[in-house]
C-alpha cells in the first residue's frame, strides 16, 4: 500500500496546482459498478450517492463522479480536499447540532465525531417521529460517507475465468497491477488499471448498462417540461394551435423516449414506483388528449393534455423529496411483467384520463367565476368533461378487475379489502355516482364541474394518499417521504378553489342570484 | 303476511331501481370504505374487517347495491337497442355479486405453514374458536367464538367450564396472582421486577422462578450482549465463598448450595483436560461435567435433566457479560479485579452500578410466592408498519369451580377438573386437507450485493391416494390440487435456522362467475359509454 501511495504522489504530486484530482477523471463515468442490487454506470451511482449525502448534484467545482472518486481514494491512503456537507433541515435536528437559524450545513467530518450521538437520538424513546426519522436518515448517510471514504462503496467488476465478483477499490487496485502498468504507461499507471475492469466486464457481459449513462445524462424530463410549457403557452397565451400542436407532439416523442429508455434500463414495465407512475400518467394523458382531440376534432382535449402534462413534469423535476428517479430492483410479488404492464398501466392511464377531466373542470370553475364563460360554453365544456370521465371510469373498472385477477392468481383471492384496492374501488364508486347523478336532477348543469373537480381528490388519495398517509397493506411498495405534505397542499388548494368558485354569475340576463 | 300484500310493490320496485337510490347506496358504500381504510391504517386489518368490511351492515349495503343494479335493469325492460351496453354492465355486476356470495358462503381462505420434511394437512382458517382438549380421553371439543371487535358476553357452559366473555383485542396488564398449588416454604419460587438503565435504553425487567408463570415470564433474558440470569436467593452465598474450582453444587428443590472445596469433593480432569466431579447421592453416584452441563450424565453420557442436584461453573460466565440476580442480591464477574463480586440490591433502594457501559440496575418489586401474570384488558389495537403493536391478545374469561381463569391465544390454560386433565385454548379454526403436503426445500434468492429477497420458492411434495408428486410453488406460480390452490405467501426461520414456508390455501367456487361477470362489466362499459355515443353521433349527422 505504501508503494502505491508513493507512486500516486510521484505521478500526480508535481503535475497539478491547487486541488489534486489524481486520476479521478471523466473517463470513469461509464465504468460499471454494482450497487443496490443492480449493475449501473458509476456516473449514476456517484450522482445518487452525492445527492443522498449533500442534497446537491455536485460538490463545489467537482462533479459527482470526481467527488466520489476522490473521497474513495482516502481508503487507499491518498488525502483529498473534498468537503462534503450534510444538509440539516429538521428544526429539532438543527437545535441538536446548535446550528444558527440560517445555517443548514454540517461537514461530514464533524458528523463522524458525533456518530454515536446521532444514533442514540434516532433510537431514543424521546422526540417526535419525524425528528427520529431525520436522525435515522442522517445516521444512514454518515454510514454511507464512512463506507465511501473507506473505499468500500466503489465496487469493481473482477472477472476470473468465468466467475464475476464485485470487489471494493481497496481490493481491486493492488500494488502489483499498478507497478506492472507503470512500465507501460509511466505517466498515469492508475487509470488504465481501473478501466481494465470495464473492458473485462464489457467483453464478458456486454455494454447494456451504458444506456443508463446516456439516460441519466440526457435529462429528458427537464427538456420535456420546457417543450410542454412552450406548447401550453402557444395554446393559451398566443392562441396558435398549430405551433402548440407541433410542440406537444415533440414533447410526447421525448417522453416516450424517456419511458422507453427506462424500460431498457430496468427491463420491466415503467410503472413500479411513484416517479414512474407520475411520468406515465402524464405522458399517457397527453397522448390520450392528442388522440381524442384528433378524432373528436376538439382543441380542448389538447389543452387538457398539455396542462396536466406540465403538472406531472413539474413534479418529476422539482418534487425530488417525494419522487425518486432511482431505478431499484422490484419486490418479488411484482416480478411479473405481464400483469404489471396490464393492471398498473390501465389504472395509471385511467388516473391520467380522470386528471384531464379535473383540469377542465377547474378551468370551467375559474373561468366561470371570472365571468368569461357563458351558459352554452359551460355546457359544451361539461360534455367534454363527461367524455373523459367515461373513458377514465371504464379504464379504471378494467384496471381494478385486472388487479383482482392478478391478486387471485398470485395471492389466492380476488378481493381482500387492501387499502389500495379499496381506495381504487372508492374512486370507481364515486365516479360511477357522478355518472349516474348526471341523469338525475341532483347534479344539474353547472354543478357537474364542481363535483368532478372535487372527485379528483379521491384519485389523489388512492394514488398518493394510500402510500403517504395510510401507508399500510400489501400495495405499499412505493413508500417515500414528503408525500403527505404535498397531498395536504393539494387538498387545500383544491378545496380553496371549490369554495372560491362556489358563487358565480353567468352572463345570461334572466339568471337570478343562485341561493 | 297481510301487511306485505298492502305494500305497493310497483312503488318499491321503482324506488329500488331509481337513479337516486343508486347514487345514495353508492355513496353509502364509498363512505363505509373510506372509514374502513382509515380504521385499517390506525388499528390494523383485523380490526377493520371486524368493524367494517365483514359486518352485517356492510353486507347489507352491498346487498342494497345488488338490488339497485337488478331493479335498475329490470325497470328498463323490454330491451332497447340503445341500452344493450347498460344491460351487459348490470348483468355483469349481478353475476360478480352472485359469484362473491358463493365464495363467501362456500369458499375456503386459510394458510398452512410447513416445516422442512414434516408432512402436514392442517390449514389454519380465520375464524376464532375455543378448543377444549381432554388428552387422557383423546377427546376434543371446539366452539366458535363471536366475530366481533369488542368484548362480548358469551355465557356458555361445558362440563363445568363456564365461558364468560370474549375479548378479541386485549393487552396484558401486569398483576400478581396467588399460586394455585401449594409449595414447601423453602422452595425457590420467588420473582423480582428490576429497572435496568444504560445510556441507550431503559427497561423494566421481570424475572421469575415460579413454575406457574406463563411462558412470557422467564428466569433468563437477553438484552443486546448482556444476559440476565435469575437464580434462587440462597445461591448468592456460594458465589461469595472462596473456591479455586469456581464450581457450585446446588439443590433445585430448596436452593441449598455448597462449593466442592467445603465438603472435600475433588474436581478431577479427564485425559482430554475436561473437568469432572463425582457426587454421592444416597445409593447413587452422580457424575457432572460442570463446564458443559449443569445436569449429571449417565454412563452413556446422556444428561438427566430431571435431577434436582445440579452444578454451576462460574468460569463459563466470565467471558461474556452475565448478570446474576438472586432477588435482593446480584453477582457479576469483574474483569478488572479478576473476581466475582456479590452486592446487595435494596428493594426500592438505590440503583447498583454495573461494569458495562454505565449500566445500572435497581429492584422495584420482590415477591416470595406470588405468580406474575398479564391480566387481559380489552383495548383497541394499534398497528405500525403492518404489524400489530398493541392489543394482539385474544382472551377468553372462564369460570371454573367458582374461580376465574383466562385462556389466551398466547397461553392456553391447562388444569385438572374433577381429576381429569383439561387444556383450554383460544385458537383459529382448523381445516384438515384430504391429502398431505410436505416441504422438501425452500429457496430464497437475493438481489445481487444486497440482503433484499428477490424471490422465494417452495419445493413441495404432495401425497394423495398413495401417490407422491413434486411441485414448485413460487410468487405468481401457485400449485393446484383437487379444488385447492396453494400460493407462496410468506416464510419464517425456526430457531435452528431452517426455513419454514407459509402457503395461502384457497378454494373458490365463485371464481368462474366472477371472471365472467368482470368481462361483461368491462365490455358493457366500453359498449355503453364509448361506442354508443359515436353511433348516436353518426346517426344524428346522417
Amino acid at each position: 500500500m505504501k508503494a502505491l501511495i508513493l507512486i500516486a504522489l510521484v505521478t500526480f504530486g508535481f503535475s497539478a496546482q491547487g486541488a489534486e484530482t489524481y486520476f479521478c477523471k471523466k473517463d470513469l463515468e461509464t465504468m460499471p459498478t454494482q450497487q443496490g442490487g443492480r449493475v449501473k454506470p458509476l456516473y449514476v451511482h456517484a450522482s445518487e450517492a452525492i445527492k443522498a449525502l449533500t442534497g446537491k448534484s455536485s460538490v463545489g467545482d467537482l462533479s459527482a463522479v470526481e467527488a466520489f472518486c476522490l473521497l474513495s481514494l482516502n481508503g487507499m491512503g491518498l488525502p483529498s480536499a473534498v468537503n462534503l456537507e450534510a444538509k440539516i433541515e429538521h428544526v429539532d435536528a438543527m437545535k441538536f447540532f446548535n446550528l444558527p437559524k440560517d445555517e443548514h450545513n454540517i461537514p461530514y467530518e464533524t458528523l463522524l465525531t458525533r456518530e454515536d450521538d446521532v444514533r442514540n437520538e434516532a433510537r431514543s424513546s424521546k422526540g417526535t417521529e419525524s425528528y427520529k426519522k431525520a436522525m435515522s436518515k442522517l445516521f444512514d448517510n454518515i454510514f454511507l460517507y464512512k463506507e465511501i471514504k473507506a473505499g468500500n462503496n466503489w465496487l469493481f467488476a473482477n472477472i476470473q475465468g468465468k466467475e464475476l465478483t464485485w470487489v471494493p477499490l481497496t481490493t481491486y487496485l493492488t500494488e502489483e497491477k499498478v507497478v506492472a502498468q507503470k512500465t507501460l504507461t509511466p505517466m498515469d499507471p492508475f487509470l488504465p488499471v481501473l478501466l481494465k475492469s470495464k473492458a473485462d466486464y464489457d467483453s464478458a457481459f456486454g455494454t447494456k448498462y451504458i444506456v443508463e449513462y446516456y439516460y441519466a445524462k440526457a435529462g429528458l424530463a427537464s427538456i420535456a417540461l420546457l417543450v410542454s410549457l412552450v406548447a401550453l403557452m402557444c395554446l393559451v397565451l398566443f392562441k396558435n394551435f398549430k405551433i402548440a400542436l407541433s410542440f406537444a407532439t415533440l414533447s410526447i416523442v421525448i417522453q416516450i423516449s424517456l419511458i422507453t429508455l427506462r424500460v431498457i434500463v430496468s427491463g420491466r414495465a415503467p410503472i413500479t414506483n411513484m416517479y414512474e407512475t407520475v411520468l406515465f400518467s402524464g405522458a399517457g394523458a397527453l397522448l390520450l388528449g392528442l388522440l381524442l382531440g384528433h378524432f373528436k376534432q376538439e382543441k380542448l382535449f389538447v389543452y387538457m393534455g398539455l396542462a396536466y402534462n406540465v403538472c406531472t413534469l413539474m413534479m418529476l423535476n422539482f418534487a425530488n423529496g417525494m419522487l425518486t428517479a432511482t431505478i431499484s430492483p422490484l419486490v418479488p410479488v411484482l416480478r411479473d411483467n405481464f400483469w404489471l404492464s396490464t393492471h398498473v398501466t390501465t389504472i395509471i392511464l385511467s388516473y391520467g384520463a380522470l386528471a384531464l377531466s379535473w383540469i377542465l373542470a377547474n378551468t370551467v370553475l375559474i373561468k366561470r367565476k371570472l365571468g368569461k364563460m357563458d351558459r352554452k360554453e359551460v355546457a359544451q365544456h361539461e360534455e367534454i368533461i363527461y367524455t373523459t370521465l367515461k373513458w377514465g371510469t371504464t379504464m379504471l373498472a378494467a384496471g381494478i378487475i385486472l388487479g383482482g385477477v392478478w391478486a387471485d392468481y398470485s395471492w389466492g383471492r380476488f378481493w381482500g379489502w387492501d387499502p389500495k384496492e379499496t381506495w381504487s374501488l372508492i374512486v370507481l364508486t364515486l365516479y360511477t355516482a357522478i355518472l349516474h347523478g348526471r341523469y338525475t336532477s341532483w347534479i344539474q348543469q353547472g354543478r357537474f364541474s364542481t363535483v368532478t373537480a372535487a372527485a379528483f381528490m379521491s384519485v389523489m388519495m388512492a394514488w398518493f394518499g394510500v402510500n403517504y398517509i395510510l401507508a399500510s397493506g400489501l400495495h405499499s411498495y412505493g413508500f417515500s417521504e414528503g408525500g403527505a405534505v404535498f397531498l395536504g397542499c393539494f387538498f387545500l388548494v383544491q378545496i380553496s378553489i371549490l369554495i372560491a368558485t362556489k358563487d358565480y354569475s353567468i352572463e345570461t340576463k334572466k339568471e337570478a342570484e343562485p341561493a | 303476511m297481510k301487511k306485505l300484500s298492502n305494500i305497493d310493490w310497483n312503488k318499491v320496485e321503482r324506488f329500488l331501481g331509481s337513479l337516486k337510490f343508486a347514487v345514495v347506496i353508492i355513496l353509502c358504500f364509498a363512505t363505509a370504505m373510506i372509514i374502513g381504510t382509515f380504521l385499517e391504517s390506525y388499528y390494523g386489518t383485523d380490526f377493520a374487517n371486524r368493524t367494517v368490511y365483514k359486518t352485517t351492515a356492510f353486507m347489507l349495503i352491498q346487498f342494497g347495491m345488488l338490488m339497485s343494479i337488478i331493479f335498475a335493469a329490470f325497470l328498463r325492460l323490454p330491451p332497447k337497442k340503445r341500452l344493450y351496453g347498460f344491460y351487459t354492465i348490470h348483468a355483469g355486476l349481478i353475476i360478480v355479486g352472485v359469484g362473491s356470495m358463493i365464495t363467501y358462503i362456500a369458499g375456503v381462505d386459510g394458510s398452512i405453514t410447513l416445516a422442512p420434511n414434516e408432512p402436514s394437512r392442517q390449514v389454519i382458517l380465520n375464524k376464532d374458536v375455543l378448543k377444549i382438549t381432554y388428552p387422557e380421553e383423546g377427546k376434543q371439543v371446539t366452539s366458535d367464538l363471536p366475530y366481533t371487535a369488542f368484548t362480548t358476553k358469551i355465557g356458555d357452559e361445558y362440563q363445568g367450564i363456564n365461558v364468560m366473555e370474549y375479548l378479541p383485542f386485549a393487552e396484558g396488564k401486569f398483576v400478581w396472582t396467588p399460586s394455585i398449588n401449594k409449595y414447601p416454604p423453602e422452595a425457590p419460587i420467588h420473582s423480582s421486577k428490576y429497572f435496568f438503565k444504560n445510556p441507550f435504553a431503559e427497561e423494566e425487567i421481570l424475572l421469575t422462578l415460579h413454575p406457574e408463570s406463563s411462558g412470557e415470564f422467564q428466569s433468563t433474558m437477553n438484552m443486546g450482549p448482556l444476559t440476565f440470569n435469575y437464580m434462587p436467593e440462597k445461591l448468592s452465598d456460594c458465589f461469595e465463598k472462596p473456591s479455586a474450582s469456581g464450581i457450585i453444587i446446588w439443590n433445585s428443590d430448596n436452593g441449598e448450595c455448597f462449593v466442592p472445596e467445603e465438603k472435600g469433593f475433588p474436581v478431577k480432569e479427564t485425559s482430554a483436560k475436561n473437568r469432572f466431579l463425582v457426587f454421592p447421592l444416597k445409593d447413587k453416584l452422580l457424575t457432572f461435567f460442570p463446564d458443559f452441563s449443569p445436569y449429571p450424565v449417565d454412563s452413556s453420557f446422556q444428561t438427566d435433566q430431571k435431577s434436582i442436584i445440579r452444578t454451576f461453573s462460574k468460569r463459563i460466565f466470565e467471558q461474556k457479560p452475565n448478570l446474576f440476580l438472586f432477588g435482593k442480591k446480584l453477582a457479576f464477574y469483574s474483569k478488572e479485579d479478576k473476581k466475582w463480586i456479590v452486592q446487595n440490591i435494596e428493594l426500592k433502594g438505590k440503583s447498583v452500578a454495573l461494569p458495562w457501559m454505565g449500566a445500572e440496575i435497581s429492584l422495584l418489586e420482590h415477591q416470595e410466592n406470588m405468580v406474575p401474570f398479564h391480566l387481559p384488558v380489552a383495548t383497541i389495537p394499534i398497528q405500525k408498519n403492518g404489524a400489530i403493536i398493541k392489543g394482539d391478545i385474544r382472551a377468553l374469561r372462564l369460570e371454573i369451580m367458582g374461580k376465574e381463569y383466562w385462556a389466551t391465544n398466547y397461553s392456553p390454560l391447562s388444569l385438572l377438573i374433577g381429576g381429569k386433565k383439561v387444556i383450554i385454548e383460544v385458537t383459529k379454526e382448523n381445516l384438515t386437507l384430504p391429502f398431505e403436503i410436505a416441504l422438501s426445500n425452500f429457496k430464497m434468492d437475493k438481489d445481487p450485493g444486497t440482503n433484499n429477497p428477490a424471490s422465494y420458492e417452495s419445493f413441495v411434495k404432495l401425497f394423495d391416494d398413495g401417490k407422491m408428486t413434486d411441485h414448485h410453488v413460487y410468487m405468481n406460480n401457485p400449485m393446484k390440487h383437487s379444488g385447492f390452490t396453494f400460493y407462496q405467501a410468506s416464510y419464517s426461520q425456526d430457531s435452528g435456522g431452517n426455513y419454514n414456508t407459509t402457503l395461502a390455501v384457497n378454494v373458490d367456487q365463485g371464481r368462474p362467475l366472477k371472471y365472467l361477470g368482470s368481462l361483461m362489466l368491462v365490455f358493457g362499459g366500453i359498449w355503453h359509454y364509448n361506442l354508443n355515443k359515436k353511433k348516436k353521433k353518426k346517426e344524428t349527422v346522417a
